[in-house]
């Protein structure tokens, strides 16, 4: 018995060792990868025939159609790169690129989000860009502020900013009618806009559909809390802040369109975008996307900057930015096709007005032919001197996402906004010690 | 079974004790079995001790070092207000509620359907095929078509009740406890059909003259239910229960297209959580010690399960 | 484990009258029944129409705009009736197509596996005597309770270290490894008269001849059972599929169906395109050998 148990006790580590091998072969150490000492140079392409992968979000509004379309005519004039178009939905980017990268099937050019950006630099995804950012021509100047700095850590530049995407009012200009309120009078301040909520009410009509999601219920409670004078975290983002005097007043705000009977209390995901389109409601806060959602043509809308109903002006936008990966083995050849794709994209960016992004670059952006040819914007363009963009940390969107969470409590009225926003406060600050324990600064 | 090799000489093959057509043959067995026992000692074997190694470390693969923290994980799991614990037992509440709403209706009716496909009727099969029909069509495609249907504006289902002068805004996909209602119910949608499928085998294998005896003796529908077809059924409904617990247990996909986890994360189940934890917070080592905290709950759970249907059968 | 008792009547009623004793509960039976007969087929067709009709709901709605899926819920024939959402799931953004054709490469490499494997190893724990056969076969059942999440992140790392991320091989092989299979096989086999194999034996067969020309053809039934279970878990499974597969031309139909739902969420007649794409190829093979599938499900129960 002693010897068969000993031959099994044998047979099982055997076992276990092959797949420990297997395991250990990859190198669960991963070591070095932070060392990001790949940086991108700008300059033409002049290497061997390659096909680079493109990931991005952009699966909403025109862009489906416009994006193929420019990077055919990319592949057209350049011969020896050919990009391939991977769309993906946002969240799916950010969750599934980390480990991709690391396990060298990632993309070699990616689009992310400013919030994105210093984490993925801390995990050491990211190849150095101020070779072709000098080759681009670019400083921080020449991008709306703060837009640029979001792709700054550790003492080097890792992204381009690509564009900017603030929220704005949309309005359904009949159901405002049906209220007897003139269409072309949209509310700009917090007495207005309660004005015409109310006649909206007197009407029967719930004027502006609050939801819990981020899309866009977080946005807006951002915008508000700016609004109110207060923000998210401190300036080292070592503490949250967004459960201060502003945020609840910012949360208050929302819950109480709620219990004043201007919104409906339990709304699905994007369900105030379909009440909009429905001509059940009249105002929703959404993305600047949204111009070209392909169900608008059908509806009398206007956009207009979102009404200021608190202190000071204040709006939340989000930036993209131009991103090149550090995939484990990444070949040169390569990001230096990105990085000439990224080039021509920049170069030929006036269309990209089209999508219903507007181009972070301020010269491409202020042109007056992108306002005549996209008058749509023009609210959203007012907004840019006062939008408000992500905060940027290593690993803040696990404490960006306790804020949703606080939104979505509060409005479906499971915890005062208080309560809600002290939870998620509590929450944050252990995820950004963690952070600051896992990432550094 | 006793491997004793000095024996094996002396007796001649076929006529060993331990079973008519046994033949020792380690080569062969090993042989034949090399194919499965690779595959199972690398991605069954291997991982189990792995996982276990992980959860003893701080282990985020983006970063260079994943520093040991002995049961630093596990501790972090059962004490209230840490980074991990409130979300965690969250997450098991919401496994455990819904394995407890789901299991009965899952039993139940799947039972009463093959009870009504085992009377003499027409068409039987059309029936039987049309129940199973969902379950070949993947979580996914019901995943998204009930979350349409269930929308509060936009979904069917609230239109057809307020044609009905119901309430017709009611939050399916959006709070509690409509979430929970909508999970189930389309659970049940989902899966009827396996189970029916099977339960109604087992109706069939039990004996028609079992019936007759009853009937002569003046059983009535009910009592014949009782006394003849539920005994009758207790191997395969034994066997539809652990299955129906188990999966119930393991549910994911429903909850992640059709509520998102929503509300907050009410209906986060564990799965989800730890899914998410590891591969995308990239928290493994905290992610892992969750995993063997669910495996011990569950077993738990497997061997209450079992004692209970031992002691039935007793 | 056939269905033949559904569409033939079984003993009671089907006797002929004047069989003595027996044929006054037999036709007593059947008056009282007949009002119950009735509330039978009442209660199924109610069951099948809540199957069908939402199904029917969904095909309708992806020929809707989406204006009309958003501000016309309740009616559901489409008006105007268009292509619009199969035009733009067919401009290949969304490769759903390929979706299908992945799915079904998993499903059935997986199935294959499993079956030559379980098949080959279940023949030796039930026909053979070996040094250790007592721990593998305990080892091997006690992995049957163990829930597959404990495997999720350990197996990630194998996968990602053996680089199969994003590959077929992740979708199809580490699902192969999985304990059920050779139990249900092992327990079949045991099952087996063992009269045919030891007169083979005796005849000078060996082991591999009388694996592969006798308890196979035998097990057929049990085979079906196995293949038709592990065909669709496979083409089921969800979580798995969503964290190893990356680009969206690898994805299987599950995850892929999630992406389309995520990438047009306010474009509902685009996403229940989707959905019945996804849903007709599958549903078409399942008619066709829908008796065959069910009843090999069933007897799993009745067998295991």
């Amino acid at each position: 018995m002693h010897r068969k148990y000993g031959r099994s006790v044998l047979a099982a580590a055997l076992a276990t060792g092959i797949g420990a091998a297997l395991v250990a072969c990859g190198g669960s150490s991963g070591g070095g990868a932070s060392s990001g000492s790949g940086a991108v140079s700008g300059g033409a392409y002049s290497g061997p025939a390659v096909t680079i992968s493109f990931w991005n979000g952009w699966t909403g509004g025109a862009a489906p159609v416009l994006v193929p379309e420019l990077i055919k005519k990319f592949n057209d004039s350049h011969k020896n790169i050919t990009v391939k178009d991977v769309p993906m939905q946002w969240g799916d980017i950010s969750a599934k690129m980390p480990l991709a990268v690391k396990a060298g099937k990632g993309p070699d050019v990616s689009v992310a989000h400013g919030d994105d950006l210093a984490t993925y630099a801390a995990q050491g995804l990211l190849l150095k860009s101020d070779g072709i950012v000098k080759s681009l021509g670019y400083t921080a100047s020449d991008f709306p502020a703060g837009v640029f700095n979001a792709g700054h850590y550790n003492g080097s530049q890792y992204a381009i900013p690509w564009s900017v995407t603030p929220l704005g009012l949309y309005v359904n200009k009949s159901v405002l009618k049906q209220a007897r309120l003139d269409p072309a009078a949209i509310p700009t301040d917090k007495a207005s806009y309660l004005k015409s909520l109310d006649a909206l009410k007197a009407a029967g009509v719930k004027g502006e559909w609050v939801d819990g999601y981020v899309f866009t219920g977080t946005f807006e409670f951002e915008s508000l809390i700016w609004q109110f004078g207060g923000d998210l975290y401190n300036k080292d983002v070592s503490e949250a802040t967004f459960n201060s005097g502003a945020g609840v007043q910012a949360l208050t705000w929302m819950t109480d369109l709620v219990k004043n009977g201007h919104s409906p209390a339990n709304v699905a995901q994007d369900g105030n975008w379909n009440a909009l389109v429905a001509g059940k409601t009249a105002f929703n806060w959404n993305g600047v996307w949204q111009t070209t959602n392909n169900a608008l043509p059908k509806v009398e809308w206007a956009a207009a900057s979102v009404p200021q109903i608190g202190t000071e002006k204040a709006v939340w936008s989000s930036s993209t930015h131009w991103i090149f990966m550090n995939n484990k083995g990444q070949d040169k050849n390569k990001t230096a096709a990105a990085a000439a794709f990224v080039k021509w994209m920049n170069d030929n960016s006036a269309g990209w007005a089209a999508t219903g992004e507007l181009p972070a670059d301020n010269t491409v952006r202020n042109a007056p032919s992108l306002l005549a040819n996209y008058p749509n914007l023009k609210p959203f363009l007012d907004e840019l001197p006062y939008a408000h963009y992500e905060t940027v940390s290593p690993g803040i969107s696990a404490a960006n996402a306790t804020i949703t969470t606080a939104v979505n409590e509060a409005i479906l009225g499971k915890k005062s906004p208080k309560q809600a926003l002290d939870d998620a406060a509590a929450k944050a600050n252990q995820l950004l010690k963690q952070n600051k324990s896992q990432y550094g600064g | 079974m006793v491997a004793n090799s000095a024996l094996a000489p002396l007796v001649p093959r076929g006529t060993r004790p331990g079973g008519r057509g046994v033949h020792r043959k380690n080569a062969t067995a090993y042989l034949f079995l090399a194919p499965f026992l690779i595959l199972f000692c690398v991605f069954v074997l291997a991982p189990a001790v792995y996982g276990l190694w992980i959860s003893l470390h701080i282990w985020n693969p983006l970063l260079p070092n994943q520093p040991f923290v002995g049961l630093e994980n596990y501790t972090q799991l059962f004490t209230p207000g840490s980074l991990t614990s409130g979300d965690f037992w969250e997450s098991m509440r919401a496994t455990g509620i819904f394995t407890v709403a789901s299991v009965p209706f899952l039993l139940v009716i799947p039972l009463l359907i093959a009870v009504l496909l085992n009377q003499k009727i027409r068409g039987g099969t059309v029936f039987r095929a049309i129940f199973f029909a969902p379950y070949v069509l993947g979580v996914a495609v019901i995943g998204v078509i009930w979350r349409y249907l269930l929308d509060p504006q936009l979904g069917v289902v609230n239109h057809l009740l307020g044609l009905f002068g119901l309430t017709s805004d009611v939050p399916w996909t959006v709070d509690v406890p409509w979430v929970w209602i909508s999970l189930v119910a389309v659970t049940i949608w989902w899966t009827l059909g396996f189970n029916t499928v099977i339960l109604l085998a087992g109706l069939q294998g039990i004996n028609k003259e079992l019936y007759d005896a009853a009937s002569v003796d003046g059983a009535g529908a009910m009592r014949k239910f009782f006394s003849v077809t539920l005994p009758g059924l207790r191997p395969v409904l034994s066997f539809v229960t652990t299955v129906t617990i188990l999966a119930s247990a393991n549910m994911f996909g429903q909850s992640y297209l059709i509520t998102h986890g929503g509300p907050g994360h009410a209906t986060r189940t564990a799965i989800m959580y730890i899914a998410d934890e590891g591969l995308s917070q990239n928290q493994m080592g905290a992610a892992s010690a969750m995993s063997y905290v669910l495996f011990a709950l569950l077993a738990v759970v497997s061997l209450v399960n079992f004692r209970l249907q031992r002691d039935k059968s007793e | 484990m056939t269905t033949n008792s559904l569409s033939r009547p079984t003993s009671s009623s089907a006797e002929p009258p004047g069989s003595g004793s027996r044929r006054r509960p037999a036709t007593a039976m059947r008056r009282r029944t007949r009002p119950g007969r009735i509330a039978v087929y009442v209660v199924l067709a109610i069951t099948a129409l809540i199957i069908v009709v939402p199904l029917a709901w969904i095909f309708l709605t992806s020929f809707k705009t989406d204006f009309a899926a958003i501000n016309a819920p309740g009616s559901p024939w489409p008006k105007p009736f268009v292509f619009d959402a199969y035009h733009t799931l067919s401009s290949g953004q969304q490769p759903i197509f390929r979706w299908f054709l992945n799915s079904l490469a998993a499903a059935s490499l997986q199935t294959l596996i499993i079956l030559v494997t379980a098949s080959m190893g279940a023949y030796a724990l039930a026909r053979m005597e070996f040094r250790g056969k007592r721990i593998v076969f305990g080892v091997i059942v006690a992995t049957l309770l163990v829930p597959p999440v404990i495997f999720l992140i350990p197996n990630y790392l194998i996968v990602q270290n053996l680089g199969w991320l994003d590959t077929l091989w992740a979708v199809s092989v580490p699902g192969a490894a999985g304990a059920f299979g050779i139990f249900f096989l092992r327990q079949f086999f045991v099952g087996l008269p063992t009269e045919i194999e030891e007169a083979a034996r005796i005849d000078g067969a060996g082991d591999i001849r009388i694996f592969l020309q006798i308890v196979l053809p035998l097990s057929r039934p049990a085979i079906a059972t196995l293949a038709v279970l592990s065909f669709l878990a496979n083409w089921n499974d969800f979580l798995w599929p969503v964290y190893v597969l990356l680009s969206p031309d690898k994805l299987t139909l599950q995850p892929g169906l999630s992406v389309l739902q995520g990438a047009y969420s306010t474009h509902f007649g685009i996403v229940m395109a989707g959905a019945v794409i996804a849903s007709i190829p599958v549903l078409i093979i399942f008619t066709l050998a829908q008796r065959q599938i069910v009843d090999s499900v069933a007897s799993s129960g009745v067998k295991g």
